[in-house]
């Protein structure tokens, strides 16, 4: 899966457990264990506690919110419907309660994005989670990515996610504490990317950037389905404007 | 083809190029053209391709038209400058609207 942290957005990608047998030396866990409501919630779905002691429905409007309004979101949820991933809300989103400071992730062993429910708190926030998990899931829908045992093809997904989600931009490199200027975002993403992966796999820090250093320059020039690297809602706007109007574009070109 | 000439537009309304150009412009897009790339945006493309869609607007010209079309296949270009890492699928995932229930991986 991929994730995204509260405070520090790592994102992550998430992929199944492989079988265990008893006695073997503990396997990779593909990060799965950031999510333990993936193999059932504490609390039964619609009961009392659910609705008292989680925020699944703060998280359930905001997501609403995000899809609807987002431009972001709304030009990746029109690209998947074009490419035949339509997003049905109950089926291919969850909210759920994750562990650490992981806010969400995509889990291709269910097509599902999930969204920490008791990590997300502001709705920016979702904005964000949701366009870099769509954006995992967009490329699982268009492209043969294999999630589990090729790192090449998870480090490319996260520098796209990183890139065009708007995990990099300025204010929020600022907000980390990471202050630069000239090429800035290049070096955010790279090491965003760098660091979903050895959070998810158990891997030398000098393979991993070996990995992502392999597949930057192609990647971080995948713009799909922007066209561009939005740096902002105008930019986001004008990106779902060009989708829209692709037949015209197509035809006369 | 005398038929397909007259069926042409340009790619883009000629509205969409002068936002596009004040877009390009702004010291938003300046700046983070500098935090992407470390260098100024090229905007004059876009003034460029606002005055031929305008100018075929009045007159037709074929010499606009294969300017417009130059320009938007130079773009194209640009964003497909790169080898991708994966195989792009013909048809979706088989298991992306399949139920739940029949989706979870086997437990050991």
């Amino acid at each position: 899966m991929a994730q995204s942290r509260a405070e520090e957005d790592d994102y992550r990608n998430k992929q199944p457990m492989h079988e265990q047998q008893h006695g073997e030396p503990k396997q990779e866990d593909y990060g799965y264990s950031l999510y333990p409501e993936r193999s059932g919630s504490k609390y039964k779905q619609g009961s009392i506690g659910e609705s008292l002691f989680t925020f699944k429905h703060k998280c359930h409007i905001m997501l609403q919110f995000a899809m609807d309004t987002s431009p972001y979101a709304k030009l990746l949820l029109a690209a998947m419907r074009t490419s035949g991933c339509a997003v049905h809300k109950d089926r291919h989103f969850s909210c759920e309660d994750c562990d650490g400071t992981v806010s969400g992730g995509f889990d291709a062993a269910t097509s599902q994005i999930v969204l920490c429910q008791n990590n997300i708190h502001q709705q920016a926030h979702m904005n964000r989670v949701v366009t870099h998990e769509l954006i995992h899931a967009f490329d699982h829908c268009r492209a043969r990515v294999d999630w589990f045992t090729d790192f090449r093809h998870l480090a490319c997904s996260e520098i796209r996610a990183a890139n065009l989600s708007g995990d990099c931009s300025f204010v929020n490199e600022v907000s980390r504490f990471n202050f630069g200027l000239k090429e800035h975002h290049q070096e955010c993403v790279r090491s965003r990317a760098l660091r979903s992966i050895l959070a998810v796999r158990k891997v030398s820090r000098e393979e991993a950037e070996r990995v992502v250093d392999e597949v930057f320059d192609s990647c971080f020039r995948d713009h799909a389905p922007f066209g561009r690297i939005p740096h902002s809602k105008k930019d986001a706007k004008f990106a779902y404007r060009d989708f829209e109007n692709r037949d015209r574009y197509y035809a006369n070109l | 083809m005398a038929g397909s000439h007259s069926l042409w537009r340009p790619p883009r309304s000629c509205d969409v190029y002068w936002s596009e150009f004040k877009h390009c412009k702004s010291l938003f897009n300046r700046f983070h053209e500098y935090y992407t790339y470390g260098k100024s945006p090229d905007c004059q493309q876009w003034k460029q391709d606002y005055y031929t869609c305008k100018e075929w607007e009045k007159n037709h010209s074929t010499q606009a038209k294969e300017s417009l079309q130059e320009s938007e296949r130079k773009r194209v270009a640009e964003q497909r400058k790169f080898t991708p890492v994966w195989e792009l699928r013909k048809t979706p995932p088989a298991d992306w609207h399949l139920p739940l229930n029949q989706d979870k991986p086997q437990d050991s």
